[in-house]
This record gives structure tokens, sequence and C-alpha cells, in this order.
């Protein structure tokens, strides 16, 4: 009452102010440049009334694609002809007239619902406002999206909506970014109406990702058809009617997929918000800088999220490649790893076996006199899960120098097949898996591989029923699937024809084989690729228009590091070495390591591989520095930093250009433009950022015969735990809840 | 704390390069005697010897070497002598005499004297933004 009270009496006197000064509205008028008003040109224009529109832009750039061009039909937004293919949403012929509806529950990626009718707009010759998002366009049909008619609907749904919100926007984290508060600002009502209590909803537990104030909930349904048809778990739904209607879990039971972080992103109010990210900071005191997430080998378009130093959150960008809008819940999540367990100081263990902090100076000094008193056989270099191509080039050619041709990316196993880039990258691309129809997974389990992938797969499934085939250890799939075995004696099967699969094979028109890279880390490895490449020759995967023989690689650094050549010239040579220069590689075996060898670990987390350090040199996390990532469709791509290093730690390429000049092998680039040009002559594809370059040949002509048979050991599972899988994630807590809630 | 450099003053000009330069001696015999004042009420025994302290003194005199107009070296000493009577009147803290004298030169001594590299690592060894 008081409030509506004092907004009629401003208004009352803005209206006496105005009578009081006739003159007021027309100041803005006066101009000192009357010519520039009477030219020629706005005369010209007076004169020809039909361009009297001014040209509007699609929103956001949208295209339209027409697969037949007989089906384009025309409709008239506002009076803009504009030519759509038949079976479009009104809605989406508007975005394409350049007028972007108002809208809750429609979203591109999920099916239509129409129950917020938010976005109702006139259509000549109907009685009633019509919900764009579900009313399919006709031809010739007249919309009009700013008539009073479709203003008066919309705001009367926004007071609707609004009946039941809760007026708490200063404590929602979903403030200043929420759909409804925008809306309800530039399309609703000025006042209320409403005088009786709003309902309340009990909040779900979803699990330690998702907080829920479920009374802040417009039933929009998004999530539940995200969960649905996007994440292929049936655990969210609609219950109730009427004014009864809830969102929840059934049961009582947690949302288990490796997708579910993404429903808070498509929840058009604070109802699904960040647990994690609860109450932590307002999203317009944050710094958001474009990057790439290192979790995976997908390389997933993120955006950090920071304030000061700290990272506060990752949100996924769009990219229709490799990620489309969603990340998975391990690359939304694993930041607050990135706060603990750092290294910020080099330090050295001393002979009571504790480490002590020196300077770098010092430290690059020991370090540099150790290298210099072992045999050149005798040093040897790992890269890490997380390493960058620039960091790698440099530890490459450091070492090198050195006299050592012993450097290797760690999970690649003895001898990968680094020589032609079609044997370790997915060929097919990762958006070209929507052409696939039948899939053969061979020993890789994408789901939490890489759960981007395993959702392109899953997309394809739904959309046009593809057939999958699987061969490894029992696994999870959120689609329907053949498990044909768990062993290579399956893929010899199907190679001779005698498995029933095999027909589904090869009479499909673009079969998809996916490797995992598992693989590498076997002794056959190279018996099960040409078993591989011989069911791929008979099915005829490889072809001019189509290549359907992919690796899907683990790691983020993975695609480079092969790229490079990270490839150690003997098996055994850790179980010799003298030097070891660990590169954040984490997940390698030290216990192979003879106890007289001298170990450096370079990284940014005091993970596993600390324990067997003798020094340690602190270097920067990828949110901290830019360093090239090639995913595992080979497409080149770099992070930015979007918070300072932390504590006196340096960048890893520059602590191995460093330590090169201290042992008096100075590497010749001083900066992250020479060393990409040295990268340019080594792997000109890594230059390419976000732009995919595909293999030039494929493999399987060109590689050698192999004689002997696979292993009858059947194919193990590669990743045991989704959210830990690296030094980051292993640090975050967040991460160890997920894994102590939903893995099963 | 009513010590006698607290009534010091710096008279008027010299008359000649050598009258400035008794002055800075006197200057440095006035500061190196306040020293153990100084050690006390700023507790750094624990990080600095007095002769360190003397040395640093010593250091911050001869920064201006090359200074030879009476005049400009007289300003200076007013300076100088204005500097130790803050900190003999304990007007600074701990974290003043510290950052300004004790810290910082260390390390750029260090650098200086240590250092043969190339540019490129000595701005590593400083920071790693460059």
């Amino acid at each position: 009452m008081g409030l509506g009270q004092l907004a009629s009496r401003a208004l009352l006197r803005s209206a006496r102010l105005a009578a009081s000064n006739p003159h007021h509205q027309f100041r803005r008028a006066i101009v000192t440049t009357p010519e520039l008003h009477n030219s020629a040109e706005s005369a010209a224009a007076e004169a020809h009334p039909e361009p009297d529109l001014p040209k509007r832009n699609p929103v956001a750039g949208a295209r339209v694609h027409f697969p037949n061009p007989d089906d384009a039909i025309e409709v008239f937004v506002d009076g803009y002809p504009v030519k759509v293919p038949k079976g479009m949403t009104v809605l989406q012929a508007c975005l394409m007239a350049g007028v972007d509806i108002p809208r809750f529950c429609y979203h591109d990626r999920l099916s239509i619902a129409g129950n917020c009718r938010m976005c109702l707009v006139e259509v000549e010759k109907s009685p009633k406002p019509v919900a764009s998002c579900a009313m399919p366009a006709l031809p010739g049909m007249k919309i009009k999206t700013a008539t009073p008619l479709a203003k008066k609907a919309r705001e009367g749904v926004m007071e609707f909506l609004l009946m039941n919100h809760p007026l708490d926007c200063p404590i929602c984290d979903q403030g200043g970014e929420c759909d409804l508060q925008d809306q309800s600002m530039a399309f609703g009502s000025d006042r209320g109406r409403f005088t009786e209590t709003k309902r309340s909803v009990v909040d779900k537990n979803l699990g330690p990702l998702v907080k829920t104030v479920m009374t802040r909930c417009i039933q929009c349904t998004r999530c539940v058809r995200f969960a649905s048809e996007i994440a292929g778990v049936q655990d969210l739904g609609v219950l109730g009617r009427g004014s009864g209607e809830e969102i929840g879990t059934y049961v009582e039971r947690l949302m288990t997929s490796e997708l579910s972080g993404n429903v808070i992103d498509i929840c058009p109010v604070g109802a699904l918000t960040s647990k994690p990210f609860a109450f932590k900071a307002r999203n317009w005191e944050l710094k958001g800088t474009e990057s790439i997430d290192v979790t995976d080998a997908v390389g997933s378009n993120i955006r950090i999220d920071s304030r000061g130093p700290e990272v506060m959150r990752i949100v996924p960008r769009l990219n229709e490649d490799i990620n489309e809008e969603w990340i998975s819940d391990k690359t939304r999540f694993f930041y607050d790893g990135l706060k603990r367990q750092r290294l910020n100081d080099p330090m050295i263990r001393g002979a009571d076996g504790r480490f002590k902090a020196v300077s770098w100076h010092d430290a690059l000094a020991v370090v540099a006199e150790v290298i210099h008193k072992v045999k050149p056989e005798e040093i040897v270099g790992v890269a890490g899960k997380l390493s960058d191509a620039e960091s790698m080039i440099a530890l490459k050619d450091f070492l090198n120098r050195m006299g050592s041709e012993n450097i290797w990316y760690e999970g690649n196993g003895p001898n990968p097949n680094a020589d032609l880039r079609s044997g370790y990258i997915m060929n097919t691309s990762i958006s070209g898996l929507e052409k696939a129809d039948v899939f053969l997974l061979v020993g890789t389990q994408p789901r939490v591989e890489a759960a981007m992938v395993n959702a392109r797969i899953r997309k394809t499934v739904i959309a046009t029923n593809a057939k999958v085939g699987y061969v490894g250890p029992s696994a999870d799939f959120n689609y329907d699937h053949e498990h044909l075995g768990t062993g290579p004696e399956t893929l010899t099967e199907l190679a001779e024809g005698r498995h029933p699969f095999y027909s589904a094979l090869s009479n499909a028109k673009n079969p998809a084989i996916i490797v995992g890279a598992g693989i590498f880390g076997r002794k056959d490895k190279d018996a099960i690729f040409s078993v591989v490449d011989n069911i791929a020759k008979k099915i005829n995967a490889v072809r001019p228009d189509w290549n359907g023989l992919n690796m899907l690689l683990l790691n983020a650094g993975q695609a480079a590091a092969l790229d490079l050549g990270l490839v150690a010239e003997s098996e055994k040579s850790i179980e010799s070495a003298k030097f070891v220069y660990v590169m954040g590689a984490d997940d390698e075996n030290l216990d192979r390591v003879p106890d007289d060898a001298f170990v450096v670990y370079q990284g940014h987390h005091g993970d596993r591989s600390v324990y067997r350090a003798n020094v340690i040199l602190p270097a920067s996390a990828f949110t901290e520095k830019e360093g090239t990532y090639a995913n595992t469709e080979g497409c080149a791509q770099t992070t930015v930093p979007a918070v300072p290093t932390v504590g006196d730690s340096r960048d890893d390429w520059k602590i191995i250009r460093a330590l090169s000049e201290v042992a008096r092998v100075s590497l010749p680039y001083d900066n992250l433009s020479a060393i990409r040009s040295r990268i340019g002559t080594v792997a000109p594809n890594l230059l390419r950022v976000d732009e995919r370059e595909p293999a030039a040949f494929s493999t399987s002509a060109l590689r050698p015969e192999v004689k002997e048979k696979p292993d009858a050991a059947p194919f193990t599972t590669v990743v045991d735990n989704f959210y830990m899988t690296d030094s980051i994630t292993r640090a975050s807590k967040i991460m160890a809840q997920c894994s102590a809630l939903l893995k099963k | 704390m009513a010590s006698s450099v607290k009534y010091l003053r710096v008279p008027p000009n010299s008359a000649s390069l050598a009258e400035a330069r008794r002055r800075v001696f006197e200057f440095f015999k006035t500061a190196c005697r306040s020293i153990p004042t100084i050690m006390e009420i700023y507790h750094l025994d624990d990080v600095v010897t007095p002769s360190q302290l003397r040395s640093i003194v010593a250091s911050e005199i001869r920064k201006n070497a090359q200074v030879t107009s009476p005049k400009v070296i007289d300003m200076m000493l007013f300076k100088g002598t204005e500097e130790l009577n803050l900190i003999v009147e304990h007007s600074k803290q701990r974290h003043h005499i510290l950052g300004q004298y004790v810290l910082g030169r260390e390390d750029s001594q260090d650098i200086g004297t240590k250092e043969q590299g190339s540019e490129f690592l000595k701005n590593f060894f400083r920071s790693n933004y460059f």
C-alpha cells in the first residue's frame, strides 16, 4: 500500500512538473546542426516510402539452413518479410527477423513445452494471442510482436508468474543474470494486484552440486527436459497439478548425471543454482575470461569467472563443434582444487628428508649441477596430463640438448603411434559424429572418459536411432547399446565377419569406430590396432568423404604431445634413470625410479609425484598461463590467464627456458611467439588455433603388418573415478564429495 | 626519547665542497651513534646487525657520491637528518625500517652481484610477468 501511494504521488508530481514546463519535453530537439536534419538524403527517404523500416539483423547472428529450397515460406514479422523453412516456429521466424521474443520455457536445444506463455505474440486473423514457441509458422502469416495486445498479454503472464515467486532477489544467487528479473523489468507491470500469501515449496536435495530453492521455480520444466533428453537420466519430473505443481525427484535420490550442472545454466530463475558458488559472489563483480577446459581431452570451451586472484566459478561457452553449450560436472566444479595443495615456492629436499623453501636461483643451480653429473642416457623427462604444447616442446628441446631422447607423455604407453596424425585423433570430429549411423566403441567408456563426446553420441542415437556396439568391460551407458564382448576376441570375430553385429556395421552408411586411449597401455596394442584397421577396411569406414576410424584420447595434452613427438626412445629408461624431470606427471608410477635417482618435480599441485621429488619447481596452473592444447579431434585451442600465479610460481615453459640457461644449454626462445614459431616447425597444426586441422593421411594403409595375435586379456576400465582424474581434480573438495556420493 | 639527534640542525649553506664533505661525515657519525637506539626501539636484533645497518647507511650516502654541488649536498643532508630524526623519534614503525632499509636491498645486491645471465633469466628471477 505504502509503496503504491508513494509511486502515484511521484507520478503526480512529475505530471505537474511537465505541465508547468511545456517546453521540457522538446528540449532534446534543439540541435546546432539543422542542416543535417534537412539534408537531401532524408528528403529522398521521405519521398520513397517503401524502405521505411530500418534494416534488422537476425538475433545473435542466427542463420537458417534450407534443407529443401522449395520448402521456404514467407512470413511477416512486424511488417518485415522473412523467409524461413517450413516447420519453423513463429518464435524462430521472429528471431530470423531480428525480434527477440521473451521466453522462459523455450530452449533451442530442448523439446518444446509451451507452458510458460511468455512468448505470446499477436497473429493477424487469430482470435487470441498465440504461444510463438509452439506455433509453426504458416505461409503469409502476419506476426505482430509489439502491439498493445501482445504487450498486455506478456504483462498478464508476468503478473501470474510473479504471484508465487518470492521477492528474495537480494539474496538470490541468480540476481543480476536472472531471466525473470530482466523480463519483469522489461515486460512486467510496475505493480502487482496480488494480496494473498505466496505458496512455498519444499527444497529438494539434488546432490552436492545443484542447490535448489524450489519456491522460486516457475515450472518451465527446462530442467526436466534437459535431464531426460540431453543428460539421459530420468531423475527429474513434474509432480502435482495446478498450484500444487512441483519439480523434483520422484523419490528421495540424487541427480546422478555427469552433466547435471547444466541445469543451473538453463534454469531461467534462481531455483537451481550452483551449490559450491552459493553466496560466494555476485555475477557483476566477476571478470570473465574465455578459456579452455583441461580436465579431459575434449577441450570444452569455458568462461572462467574470477574475482581478484580467485577463480569463483566456471561456466560453459558456446562452441557448436565441441561442447555445444554444455560442460561436464567435472569441468564446472573442479575449480576449488586450484586453491588447495598448491606449490608456491621452489623447494629442495634436505638431508633430513624435509622440503625447505629456497630461491629460484638456488633451486635452478642445484638442478643444473645435478643434470651435468649424470650420463645423457640416464636423463628422463615425463610430461604430465595437463602440460601445454609450449612447455612440452621446451622440455623436449632442453633434454635433447642434454643428450637425452627419453621424453614422453604419461599415459601414452610405450611406442605410441605418433607418426601419423590420423592414428591418434578423432578423425570424424566431434560434431561429425552426428552423421554416423552405427558406432563401435572399442575399450572406451565415453561417459567417464569424455562426457561431451558421450553427449554427442547420445544426441545422435536419440535423433537418428543410430546403433551402438560396445566392446569392453561392463559399463554405464545412457543410451541404447549392445554389449558385444569384453576382449579382443570379439574384435577378431567382427573382423572376420562372424559376429552378429557385423551386419549392422557393414550395412551402415557412415560407421564410426571409436577406440579408447586406454589401449595405448596394452602390450598387444599394435595387434589390436591392426584388427581394428581390418574391421574399418571391411566395413569401408575410411573413405575420401568419411573417415570413421577414431581414437578417443583421455587427457588435455595428449594430442599435442603426440603431435610434438614426445615418444621415449627405450621402454625401460625409467628403471635405469639417474635424473628424472617430472613435469606435472602424477600418474606415472615413480616406484620404478631407482632410489639414487634425482627427481625434479615441476608442477602446480602437491600431488602424488611430489613425495618422490628431490627438488620442487612451482609452476602455474592452466588458469594462470597462456598455453596451447589440442583436443581429441585435433583442434588446437589456447587458454588465457584469468588469475595471477600463486606465490613464487612461474609459467612452465619459462622454468625450463631459465633452467636451460643455468645449465648452459640456452634454448633459443625468450617469449611466447618465439616458442610458438618453434612449435610451428614441428607441428604447424598447433598454431592454427580454434580451427580443426584434419589429418592428411589415413593410417590403415600405411601401418606395417602385424603378425602376432592380440592377447585374450579383456579390456579394462581406464577411468575408474570420473570426478578425480588429475592433480587439480584430486585436490578439489567438491570433486571428493561427488566421488563419495555419486560414484556407484 | 629525547636523544641528542633530535635537536640537530643543519646550519645554513656550506661555503665550499670541503665543508659540505665534512658535514656528511659528521652526519654519518651521528647516524652510527644512533644505531644502538634504533636497534633497540625497532627490535632489529633478529634481522640485522649493527655493522650491517652501518653499511646500509653508508651505501645510502654513497648512492649520491656523484653529487658535487655544496647546495645540493646540503639539501640532501637536511633530508637525511630529517629521516634520521623520524627514525630515532620512533615516528616510524618496524616494517618501515625493514621494508625501506633492510629487506629490499639484500635482493637487489644479490641480483646485481650473482647473476650474469641473459635479460630473460634476470626477468625470470624477478617475477613471472615480463
